[in-house]
């Protein structure tokens, strides 16, 4: 069951590097985050913790539901170009993440000599997350790829963490949700605004701001 | 561990307590003086402002001379730098004033950056910021490592300082800031680090080479005449004054050099002497220097420029300035029996009592370093007589110097009191230099109980056991009665009325102002003896109505700051240089930055077994 | 009370023999230039016609310029109370030794240099500028001499050097160059010229040109005690001279004999050069002064190694 939930996150990740249009990375995001709650699940129910049924909770809450519903509104609002803005085009993008998924599984295996063959998977498939959302924000034009970017870094870091340690303390747990809420927020609004200033969300073309 | 709460958190030994006197006696008079001198110069607000940066200077100096631990030195230091740095910026109006403080902050943060390597070192050793825990941790430390840290306090030091060639922001900063400013920074402010040489390496380190007091020898030499040479060639007065406080500095660490020199060669005596010989200059320095950026104030105050080509004839208008100037030009030229000369003196005997201790070569080298000395004391001399001569003396150059009025009680208060400390300071020697010998003794951690050195009789050496005399007090009574006695024969012989005629003119029958010997006149000699240093050039134009007659004929001459064209301007050139290429790494696409962070975790993860 | 009475009489033995000295040079000068010359007392009637004649004063000057002439005296004055003449320590000897003695001397110079501004007369400035200049040239060559002859003697006090000792290379050199030193701040051929007053040449008398009457009297009466505070020196330095006890008469008598004949020896050298040596061009004077100060560091070597 697990293997099959990994592969799903995997195969998520990989639909989020070749979208083109924001819509389409926005549903990305949701079905990775709901397979990552998927698996939060499962590990609960195992291991009956009461913790980890609050975490998986609120991951639904916040990262299924709330966040990519303010996404949407967000882009609705703006009303902006929905094309996402590619430096790297999606064939190109695909062959980077595959040369990724290998990167990182090499480092994987030689992190973790001893231990079992599904570890090695799951920290594998997390680095691999977290380069990807590392190279959405550095890949990807519109400014909304960046949040979205930094949303997938953190799901990276929340199955590194969940899985291979077995979760991180409950509190920071907590803590960590309502930060990336909150920064989500605050960017959307800055989305917003940038829009407002100069009519586009554009991130490249900032650096014409610079003295 | 660190200690946070370190038990000495402030010293008060007599060598502290010496430096605190010093920041005292010039920070009061500046600090009277600034009344009259602000007034009507700016708005209120600025007034009470730089009121605030003067204490919060003044403070800063105390507590760097007091500190008795690490931390609380630098935070002390940087505070200090800082103040100065507003204060130097405080003309916003003038873009000089600007540049200068771009100077003084860049050259200041340099020097700070070594001082911090130098304590970080000195802490690795101890585990410890306090001085006396650093202190004896540093006997223990090899000697490269001292070596190391001894080079980096000095670099760090001989910024604040001005040792040449590290001097290039000091004529710069100083006269920028107002005159009572320059004062203090002139009169203490280098001093601090004078007293950061003595402490850290001196007292904390302990000198542990002869090659160490050889550095500082030969730097101060150096110093001493880059100092006057520039001193020389230089026609605003306060820039002039900024270039003899780094001749100044180097007399003072001629003195220090020397004592660290004696120290490392085992002649604890002769350390104590040359140490309080650097002392006593160091607070010479201060009471003059202080005095002669005062009363280049009141002439920038009562006539609007610090050009002295345009001045002259202020000896009329401005009498009091004119003679409290006076005083501090003969006490900076040492002569007797003012301050400056005691220490002189003291100086070059350090060097002539040390060549008779020590064998061969050396003191053919000690030699030379008192040689030195005397061509420096030799140039100041005549730069005096050019900036006094030419300020205050014959007619004035211009409408500056006609309207020039005397300046307000305040002014003259201060200058007084710094005056009257430059009398007090040559007279009284033989009580200062026994409380000297103390501080000298402290700082050097040497039992000074058996030491008895008094002006009149100097016996340092038992080998020679021959006496040195100087009285001071002597001097000036005999200066005085012979003086008199010449006024006296000079009215007993048969009154002649003495006649009030002009100047010779040669028989051109209009001398004015513009046939007075200017400053650049007077420093042509000079100019020419050091055109190997000072590489000078001029431009010269003639606008001719016919081959015969030249209607107007414009002349400049200029000299070239070696230092700062072969030295710094090739550097500067480098680092714009090089933040240009840097520049294009920085093209300000958020993509981009995202890409260099991407780049580096990925090229970790491959190289991981590597790291 | 002694004491005073001893420096009275050094005081007086200055004042009235400097001049004769400075007669006494221009005499033998003249006599090696085949002319009769003037007599040697002519300094002192210089004097007494100088000190009869009412002054002119220029308008611009201030005080400076009057009260120069006063500094420059005592100053000199002072100076001379440092040389032991008639017994073996000078009797102000505490006051100061051979370097308090060069800055002594600069007061005075100093003074001068201002006054000479003070006028405004461009003559005034070119000679104070020039003074200056060579006057921070000699301080070197000076120092070295000092230097030479303080590690030879072990101190920088006077009396020091008028202990007995036999001569040696050393302290001829280091007369030499004090000779040569002398030569340059009693303002003589080849540094400077006292005869003339060609704008091109003079330093000295380029200084004291707007003096008059008696002032210029106070100026010259120095400048001749200062040379022959010089002399002093050079003779003390050069010859190994034990001065008396006082024991007898007769012997007091043969010293002050000899006394007389180095002063006049040396005399005769100073004539010797200015007849014999053209005047420099006045950036030349650096060489000159350079090999004083050469000449200083020979001595020096020659006392490290014992010679």
């Amino acid at each position: 069951m697990q293997g099959i939930i990994l592969f799903t996150v995997l195969a998520s990740t990989y639909l989020m590097v070749i979208a083109k249009r924001m819509p389409a990375l926005i549903r990305g995001f949701r079905f990775q985050s709901f397979c990552l709650f998927a698996l939060t699940l499962i590990m609960a129910f195992s291991e009956h913790r009461l913790d980890l049924y609050i975490i998986a909770v609120l991951l639904f809450v916040l990262k299924v539901s709330l966040i990519p519903h303010f996404l949407y509104r967000t882009i609705r609002r703006i009303r902006a170009n929905e094309n996402l803005g590619l430096f790297i085009n999606p064939q190109l993008s695909l062959i980077w993440a595959m040369a990724f998924t290998y990167l990182s599984w090499i480092f994987a295996a030689r992190l973790a000599v001893f231990g079992q063959a599904i570890l090695i998977g799951v920290m594998a498939i997390a680095f691999f997350i977290i380069l990807a959302g590392m190279f959405l924000m550095m890949s990807r034009m519109s400014a909304l790829a960046q949040i979205i970017g930094l949303l997938v870094m953190e799901n990276g870091l929340f199955m590194l963490a969940s899985t291979v340690s077995g979760g991180m303390p409950f509190f920071v747990e907590i803590a960590i949700f309502f930060d990336v809420f909150m920064s989500v927020l605050i960017m959307g609004i800055f989305v917003f605004r940038i829009n407002k200033l100069f009519t586009h969300i554009d991130v490249n073309k900032l650096s014409r701001l610079k003295g | 561990m660190l200690d946070l709460l370190p038990k000495h958190i402030f010293l008060s030994d007599p060598l502290s307590l010496f430096f605190l006197f010093v920041i005292f006696i010039v920070s009061l008079p500046s600090a009277i003086y600034s009344f009259g001198y602000l007034k009507g110069e700016y708005p209120l607000k600025k007034i009470i402002l730089s009121w605030f940066l003067l204490a919060i200077f003044i403070l800063s100096m105390a507590a760097v001379v007091t500190a008795g631990n690490v931390l609380v030195f630098l935070v002390a230091w940087e505070m200090m730098s800082l103040a100065s740095y507003f204060l130097v910026v405080f003309d916003t109006t003038h873009e000089r004033s600007i540049k200068a403080g771009t100077i003084y902050v860049v050259m200041t943060q340099i020097g700070a950056a070594f001082l911090i390597a130098a304590f970080m070192i000195m802490y690795s050793y101890a585990r410890s910021f306090d001085l006396f825990a650093l202190k004896n941790a540093c006997l223990a430390m090899p000697a490269q490592t001292k070596n190391i840290i001894f080079v980096s306090l000095l670099i760090g030091f001989g910024t604040k300082a001005g040792i040449v060639p590290l001097h290039i922001w000091l004529p710069y900063a100083h006269p920028q800031a107002p005159s009572h400013i320059s004062s203090i920074m002139s009169g203490v402010m280098i001093k601090t680090a004078i007293y950061g040489i003595i402490r850290f390496v001196m007292f904390i380190l302990g000198v542990s080479a002869a090659w160490w007091g050889v550095l500082v020898l030969i730097l101060a030499v150096i110093s001493c005449l880059v100092g006057v040479i520039y001193a020389l060639m230089e026609h605003d007065i306060k820039k002039l004054l900024a270039y003899h406080s780094v001749e100044n500095i180097g007399i003072i660490l001629l003195g220090v050099g020397l004592a660290m020199f004696f120290t490392s060669q085992g002649l604890p005596y002769l350390a104590v002497f040359s140490l309080m010989a650097g002392l006593y200059h160091l607070v010479n320095h201060a009471i003059f220097k202080g005095l002669l950026f005062l009363c280049a104030g009141s002439v920038y105050k009562a006539t609007g420029t610090r050009d002295i080509e345009k001045l002259g004839g202020l000896i009329k208008t401005m009498p009091y300035t004119a003679a409290y100037f006076l005083l501090g030009a003969m006490a900076i030229s040492a002569l007797p029996p003012l301050n400056g000369f005691v220490s002189e003196w003291l100086t070059l005997q350090a060097f002539f009592l040390g060549a008779l201790n020590v064998i061969g070569g050396t003191k053919l080298f000690l030699g030379f370093c008192a040689v030195m000395l005397a061509l420096t004391s030799g140039l100041a001399a005549a730069c005096f007589v050019k900036a006094f001569g030419i300020t205050f003396l014959a007619g004035p150059r211009s409408h500056y110097a006609k309207e020039a009025k005397e300046v307000s009680l305040s002014m003259k208060a201060g200058m007084f009191f710094l005056s009257l400390l430059t009398i007090v300071f040559g007279l009284a020697a033989t009580m200062i230099i026994r409380y000297l010998t103390r501080a000298a003794g402290s700082a050097m951690d040497i039992d000074i109980s058996h030491m008895q050195f008094s002006l009149n009789n100097i016996t340092l050496n038992p080998q020679a056991g021959k006496s040195i005399y100087l009285s001071p007090p002597l001097l000036a009574l005999v200066l005085l009665v012979l003086g008199i006695t010449g006024l006296v024969i000079f009215c007993a012989w048969r009154r002649k009325r003495s006649v009030r005629h002009n100047t010779w003119d040669c028989g051109y029958y209009r001398l004015d102002a513009r046939n007075e010997y200017t400053a650049t006149a007077f420093s042509k000699p000079f100019r020419i003896a050091f055109s190997f240093f000072l590489l000078p050039y001029r431009k010269t134009q003639k606008i001719r109505e016919s081959f015969y007659h030249v209607r107007s004929f414009t002349y400049e001459t200029h000299t070239i700051q070696v230092f700062k064209k072969y030295l710094y301007d090739p550097v500067l050139v480098l680092v714009f240089r090089s933040a240009k290429s840097m520049r294009r790494l920085q093209p300000g696409s958020i993509h981009l930055y995202l890409m260099y962070i991407f780049i580096t975790i990925i090229l970790l993860i491959v190289f991981m077994r590597w790291f | 009370m002694n004491k005073i009475l001893l420096l009275t009489l050094q005081l007086a033995f200055f004042i009235t023999v400097a001049p004769l000295l400075s007669g006494l040079i221009t005499k033998i000068k003249n006599n090696i230039r085949m002319r009769e010359g003037q007599s040697v007392f002519q300094p002192y009637y210089n004097l007494v016609k100088l000190f009869s004649k009412s002054e002119v004063i220029s308008g611009t000057a201030s005080w400076i310029f009057r009260s120069a002439p006063f500094v420059v005296f005592s100053s000199t004055l002072t100076a001379a109370l440092l040389i032991p003449v008639f017994i073996f320590t000078s009797p102000a000897h505490t006051m100061g030794d051979l370097l308090a003695m060069v800055f002594i001397f600069a007061l005075g110079r100093f003074f001068l240099a201002l006054a000479a501004l003070d006028t405004g007369s461009s003559f005034g400035g070119m000679g104070s500028s020039r003074e200056m200049f060579i006057s921070s040239l000699v301080e070197p060559a000076l120092c070295m001499v000092i230097f030479a002859v303080s590690l030879q003697f072990g101190s920088t006090d006077i009396s020091t050097f008028s202990g007995a000792h036999a001569i040696s290379v050393s302290s001829i050199v280091a007369a030499l160059a004090l000779f040569l030193v002398s030569i340059a701040e009693t303002s003589r051929i080849p540094v400077d010229n006292q005869e003339t007053h060609l704008e091109l040449t003079m330093v000295h008398e380029a200084m004291v040109l707007e003096y008059s009457g008696r002032p210029l009297a106070l100026i010259e009466m120095a400048s001749y005690i200062k040379q022959m505070v010089f002399f002093f020196l050079i003779a003390q330095i050069v010859f190994p001279i034990c001065l008396p006890s006082y024991e007898n008469l007769a012997q007091a008598f043969s010293w002050a004999s000899w006394y007389c004949v180095r002063i006049i020896l040396i005399s005769i050298a100073a004539a010797l050069v200015e007849v014999a040596v053209a005047k420099m061009r006045l950036l030349r004077v650096a060489d000159f002064l350079e090999f004083a100060f050469v000449l200083g560091v020979i001595a020096c070597v020659c006392a490290i190694v014992g010679v």
